[in-house]
């Protein structure tokens, strides 16, 4: 439990200071499990710092993601207040190590979920719908990472924008989505590439949150997963995602 | 253009001819006549149409190739290409496609226009595609290539007819003004599993871009788009292998879906 901790105090402060750290995988031997619990202890250092909880990521749910990062498997991470960028706002490049941005399909919660739950159900729970693009930053060198490395850096969720909420009654299952910088498109996809529906992935997230011993909220936020590969940002760069029928959003780097 | 004799375009026409009667894919025609230059290659293409033409196959429509950045820089284009869709080329949803006269086939997911009225003339915009156009179709194509491990550069995949091999078209015809062709999204399904994604906007911004480039290109080169042709504009995501067996569904957001079974 020491090690743990020790652990996650790592990875909390190579994200709170923007540094790049080794792999944890290079010096210990890290199951899954022990990943979730790192992953958790250090969201805890950040709550204690007054942040607060507000949703989860789900990771990976693209093949285009799987194939990028070389790993096969759904994971998650959680989403606290202090990573919300403000549509049409600017970040600041130096509070990250190597941010990449992804386009994404947000869900907010009017109930909460809990466990084994249908695609149906997760739906049924969903009060609004919204583009997203989530600024993806993995603390590890070179953006390289074992699947236990990447789900103790919280899935190398950083940051995310989302645009205006959508009532949910639109079919999610195909929307035409494209990631602009600078006004030049450059990563075009579906919603279908998130496990062929995002409603799957909120499904998904409701079952694998469990293991961890918690449920979605209801007011709670999950980020469906990209829909494309992720590309790096730089400063300078204006990014914007349309997504078929429900809208735009954006931001901009300093 | 390079100076190759007449008697080596139409020996190079023969030898993808060889393939399509059911002999074995040949070595790039780029090595074979040591030129990976447009021109040669659409006189290749052209010299098997005029073979087919005068063999009694019915020029339906063209197909648009190299849509997207991704596939022009991996071929060494600045533009798109174009390639002929013969009659016995077309399928309908859902029907039997004869698995052993495909050529090392992958599928894509593109919009199809059927036209209204001829594109022909000088300086055609894109007002004038829009009214040419009676509507539009979903549309699985099936592309092949004649060319041993699909090792090609442009001469081989132009001359190659586009590295077409057949289509399907969806049977529900919609209206330009009822879906969106540039934010459509689109999905191919095998098994449940999608296996490529895309929009509208991947076919070089707006599969109707494509179409007024082809129309223009199909007037310079005499062989206009004809009232009742078909174009298939263009993919709008990556290609995804087929094997024999396969049945496989296409989803285009606003247009709808289109089968294609494998036997």
């Amino acid at each position: 439990m020491r090690l743990l901790a020790e652990l996650a105090r790592t990875v909390d402060e190579a994200a709170r200071t923007a540094t790049e750290i080794p792999q944890l995988a290079d010096s210990h031997d890290l199951g899954l499990e022990e990943a979730y619990a790192i992953q958790a202890l250090s969201i805890r250092r950040r709550q204690e710092r007054g942040e607060r909880i507000i949703g989860m990521k789900m990771g990976l749910t693209s093949r285009a993601k799987m194939n990028q990062m070389g790993v096969h498997d759904v994971i998650w991470g959680r989403l606290t207040d202090a990573m919300r960028v403000e549509d049409g706002e600017a970040i600041r490049f130096d509070r990250y190590v190597h941010p990449r941005v992804e386009p994404e399909i947000a869900f907010l919660l009017k109930r909460p979920l809990e466990g084994l739950v249908t695609m149906a159900e997760a739906l049924n729970a969903v009060e609004a719908v919204a583009p997203a693009l989530e600024i993806i930053d993995s603390r590890y060198r070179n953006f390289k990472f074992s699947l236990p490395d990447v789900v103790a850096d919280n899935s190398s969720s950083s940051s995310f924008v989302l645009g205006a909420w959508n009532r949910p009654d639109i079919d999610l299952s195909n929307l035409g989505m494209v990631m602009r910088f600078n006004g030049r498109p450059v990563q075009v996809g579906s919603s279908a590439a998130i496990l062929g529906h995002p409603g799957r992935s909120l499904a998904a997230a409701s079952r694998l949150v469990a293991a961890s011993g918690l449920r979605l909220e209801a007011g709670w936020i999950v980020l469906a997963g990209g829909a494309t590969a992720a590309d790096a940002l730089s400063p300078g760069l204006s990014v914007s995602l349309d997504v078929q029928h429900l809208g735009a959003t954006g931001f901009t780097v300093k | 253009m390079p100076d190759i004799s007449p008697d080596r375009i139409e020996e190079a026409a023969a030898s993808l001819r060889a393939v399509t009667a059911g002999g074995t894919p040949i070595a790039p025609l780029r090595d074979t006549l040591g030129t990976n230059d447009p021109t040669t290659a659409y006189a290749i293409q052209e010299a098997n149409t005029r073979h087919w033409l005068s063999n009694g196959r019915r020029l339906v429509g063209r197909k648009i190739g190299a849509t997207s950045r991704a596939v022009q820089t991996m071929l060494g284009l600045d533009q798109p290409d174009y390639g002929m869709l013969f009659a016995d080329m077309a399928f309908t949803d859902g029907e039997e496609i004869p698995f052993d006269r495909l050529h090392q086939p992958k599928v894509e997911g593109e919009v199809a226009f059927a036209l209204k009225d001829d594109l022909d003339g000088e300086g055609l915009t894109i007002a004038d595609v829009i009214h040419a156009i009676d509507y539009a179709l979903p549309a699985i194509e099936v592309v092949g290539s004649r060319i041993k491990d699909w090792n090609i550069k442009i001469l081989d995949t132009i001359a190659d007819n586009a590295s077409a091999d057949l289509f399907v078209l969806g049977t529900r015809p919609v209206a330009l003004a009822d879906f969106d062709p540039v934010l459509c999204g689109m999905v191919i399904e095998r098994r449940g599993e999608p296996v490529s994604t895309g929009a509208g906007i991947a076919c070089l911004g707006n599969p109707l871009t494509a179409t007024l480039w082809l129309a223009r290109k199909m007037v310079a080169v005499g062989r206009p788009l004809k009232k009742g042709d078909i174009v298939l504009s263009g993919a709008l995501g990556p290609l995804a292998p087929v094997t024999k067996g396969d049945s496989i569904e296409l989803r285009i957001n606003g247009l709808g879906s289109v089968r294609a079974h494998f036997g």
